[in-house]
C-alpha cells in the first residue's frame, strides 16, 4: 500500500457522493418501508396511528400469503434447476461436444438482452392456443397441446419455461468463463489413464465447475424471488391465485387492495431473506479474496 | 466399434444442441413473423398463408404513443446510467484501492441492494413522490432507478479497478499527480473495458425496468415497457403491434450481444478483489 495510504482522505472524498446517494436513494426508502410495516397506513383510509407487530401477526394467519411462499419457492426451485441445467449443458456443449459450432454462442446469447416485458409478451403469445404456432404444428398430427395458462400447474410451468428461456444465457456465459479457466491438464491426464469422455466430465470437469455452479445458482435463485413482469403479463397471478408469488402478492396488497402497511410488511419479509443470503455471499466473497 | 459408439454420442450431443438452438430461436423468429402479420390472418398458421404479410403494424406503432415512450425510456435509462456512473465509478475506485476497514460492510450492502425486492423500495418512494409531486416526472424515475443502477455500478467498477496494478497508481502518485488525476488519466483508461461494460449493463437494467415505471409514471413519462401494455386491451389484443414493439424495445440492447464477453460476465458475477 505505502504511498497510497497517504491519499486516504482523497479516497474518502471519492467515496462520499456514493455514500450520500445510497443513503438518500436506498437507505431512506428502506427505513420508510420498515416504518410503514409497523403501522397501519391505508392508501384510501389513511393512517389511524396504530403501531405494533399486527401486520406480521396477520402474515402468519394469512393463507394467501403462506400459499404465495409456496408459489415463490416453486418458481425459484424449478426455474433455477432448469436454467442451470440448460445453461451448463449448452456451455459444455459449445466447449466440449461441438467446438466447431462456436458461432452458435451468438445465437444462445440473444435471449439475455430481450427485456422481461418482451419475453413475457412473446411467451404469452406462444402459450395462447388459438395463436401459437406450436399448437398449430401439433394440430397437423392430430395432437392437441393443452392450454398451459388456464391450468394451475400449467401456468406456473409456463412462467418457469419463459424464465428459463430468458435466463439460461446468463448461466451459459458464466459457465463458459469458468470452463475456460479450468486447465486442461487434469482432463488430459485422466483420458490418458483410460477414462472415457463421460467419466472425465463427471469426475473431473463437473467437480471443478462446482464453485461456479453454486454461485450462478445462487444469483439466479435471488432473481427468481423477484419475478414480476412474467407473472403480471402472462398470468396476472391466475388462474385463481395459483401464480401469486410473494413479491407479486406484496404488490397486490399495496397497490390493488391499498393496504400499504401490510404490503410493506411482506416486503420486509422478502428483504430479510435477501439480507441473509447477501450476508453469506459477501462472507464467501471476502474469504475468496483474502486467501 | 469404439469409433461407432463415439459417433453415436457425438450425434446425441449434436441433436441436443440443435434442440436447444430451436428452443432459443423459436420465440425470436415467431416475434418477427407476428410483427409482419395482418390482423386478419393472425389466427391461422403461418405455413397456410406464408405470403400474407404487411407493413401495417409499423404504421400503427408509429401513430401510437410508443415512439414517445421510447424517448422517455431513452432519457430515463440514459440519465440513470450517467448519474450512476458519475457517482459510482469513483466510489468503486476508492473501494478497490483505498484502505478501509468497512469493505465487508460495503460489499454486503451493495449485494443486499442488488438482491432486495424492488417492491420494498417502491412503496415508500410512491408515497413520498405523491407528496412532493415527483410522480410522472423524468427526475423522479431517474432518482428511483439509482436503486437499480448505483449498486451495480459501484460493485462492478470495484471489481474491474481492483485488477489495475497498484504499482501503476503508486508510480503516478510518486510523480506528483493528485489522486483524482491518477484516477482519471491512469486507472480509468486501464480499466476501460470493464467500465464500458458496466455502463452498458446499467443502461440495460434501467431500460428493461417495468415495475418502477408501472408504479411511478402515468402518461407524461410512461416508458416503453409499460406503454406496450396499451396494445393489450380487454376487447382485442393487437399482437402484431405487440410483437413489433417488443422487437423495437430489444434492438437498442443488441450492442450488449457484441459486448457479451468476459467483461459482462465479470461485472455480473465477479468476485471483488483487493
Amino acid at each position: 500500500m505505502g504511498v497510497q495510504t497517504l491519499f486516504q482522505r482523497g479516497y474518502n472524498r471519492m467515496l462520499l457522493p456514493a455514500v450520500v446517494a445510497v443513503g438518500v436513494f436506498a437507505i431512506l426508502p428502506l427505513v420508510g418501508m420498515i416504518g410503514l410495516a409497523f403501522t397501519d397506513f391505508h392508501l384510501i383510509k389513511g393512517w389511524r396511528g396504530e403501531w405494533g407487530l399486527h401486520n406480521f401477526m396477520r402474515m402468519t394467519q394469512d393463507r394467501r400469503f403462506l400459499a404465495s411462499i409456496n408459489v415463490m419457492l416453486f418458481l425459484s426451485v424449478f426455474g433455477v434447476l432448469f436454467q442451470v441445467t440448460m445453461g451448463t449443458l449448452v456451455a459444455v456443449g459449445l466447449e466440449k461436444i461441438v467446438p466447431k459450432w462456436r458461432f452458435m454462442r451468438g445465437i444462445f446469447v440473444v435471449p439475455f438482452v430481450v427485456p422481461a416485458v418482451a419475453v413475457a409478451l412473446i411467451w404469452l403469445s406462444l402459450f395462447t392456443p388459438t395463436l401459437s404456432p406450436i399448437n398449430a404444428f401439433f394440430d397437423i398430427f392430430g395432437i392437441t397441446v393443452p392450454a398451459f395458462l388456464t391450468s394451475e400447474y400449467g401456468a406456473i410451468f409456463a412462467i418457469v419455461i419463459a424464465d428459463t428461456w430468458a435466463s439460461f444465457p446468463f448461466v451459459m456465459l458464466l459457465i463458459l468463463a469458468a470452463l475456460q479457466g479450468i486447465s486442461s491438464d487434469l482432463e488430459e491426464a485422466a483420458s490418458i489413464d483410460g477414462a472415457t469422455k463421460m467419466q472425465v466430465f463427471w469426475r473431473i470437469t463437473l467437480p471443478l465447475l462446482k464453485p461456479a455452479l453454486l454461485m450462478v445458482a445462487l444469483f439466479r435463485f435471488i432473481e427468481t424471488l423477484k419475478h414480476f413482469p412474467l407473472i403480471f403479463i402472462m398470468t396476472n397471478g391466475g388462474p385463481g391465485r395459483t401464480t401469486q408469488a410473494t413479491n407479486y402478492y406484496a404488490y397486490i396488497q399495496t397497490f390493488q387492495s391499498s393496504k400499504v402497511s401490510y404490503g410493506a410488511a411482506i416486503a420486509v419479509f422478502l428483504f430479510a431473506i435477501a439480507a441473509v443470503i447477501s450476508f453469506y455471499v459477501a462472507r464467501a466473497n471476502a474469504r475468496i479474496t483474502d486467501a | 466399434m469404439r469409433k461407432n459408439g463415439f459417433d453415436l454420442k457425438q450425434n446425441a450431443g449434436r441433436a441436443m444442441m440443435l434442440g436447444f438452438a430451436i428452443f432459443t430461436l423459436l420465440p425470436i423468429v415467431w416475434a418477427i413473423i407476428l410483427s409482419f402479420r395482418p390482423a386478419s390472418h393472425l389466427f391461422e398458421p403461418i405455413w397456410s398463408s406464408p405470403t400474407v404479410l404487411t407493413w401495417d403494424n409499423f404504421g400503427t406503432l408509429a401513430r401510437s404513443d410508443f415512439p414517445f415512450a421510447l424517448l422517455n425510456s431513452l432519457v430515463t435509462a440514459g440519465g440513470a446510467t450517467i448519474l450512476a456512473m458519475l457517482i459510482g465509478v469513483p466510489a468503486g475506485f476508492a473501494l478497490a484501492k483505498g484502505r478501509s476497514h468497512r469493505k465487508f460492510i460495503a460489499s454486503w450492502m451493495l449485494l443486499l441492494l442488488r438482491m432486495a425486492p424492488p417492491v420494498g423500495f417502491v412503496i415508500p418512494l410512491f408515497l413520498l413522490y405523491l407528496n412532493i409531486g415527483l410522480i410522472d416526472t423524468w427526475f423522479g424515475l431517474i432518482a428511483a432507478y439509482m436503486v437499480l443502477t448505483l449498486p451495480l455500478v459501484v460493485w462492478s467498477s470495484w471489481t474491474s479497478m481492483a485488477q489495475v496494478p497498484n504499482e501503476l497508481i503508486e508510480a503516478s502518485l510518486l510523480d506528483g499527480a493528485t489522486l483524482f488525476q491518477t484516477f482519471w488519466k491512469i486507472v480509468l483508461p486501464a480499466a476501460r473495458p470493464g467500465v464500458v461494460a458496466t455502463a452498458v449493463l446499467a443502461f440495460l437494467i434501467a431500460w428493461n425496468d417495468f415495475f418502477f415505471a408501472l408504479i411511478i409514471t402515468r402518461s407524461d413519462t410512461v416508458t416503453a415497457p409499460v406503454a406496450i401494455m396499451n396494445f393489450v386491451s380487454y376487447a382485442t389484443v393487437d399482437w402484431g403491434s405487440i410483437a413489433l414493439a417488443s422487437i423495437a424495445l430489444t434492438l437498442p440492447t443488441v450492442p450488449v450481444i457484441i459486448f457479451a464477453n468476459k467483461y459482462i460476465v465479470q461485472s455480473l458475477g465477479g468476485a471483488v478483489k483487493g
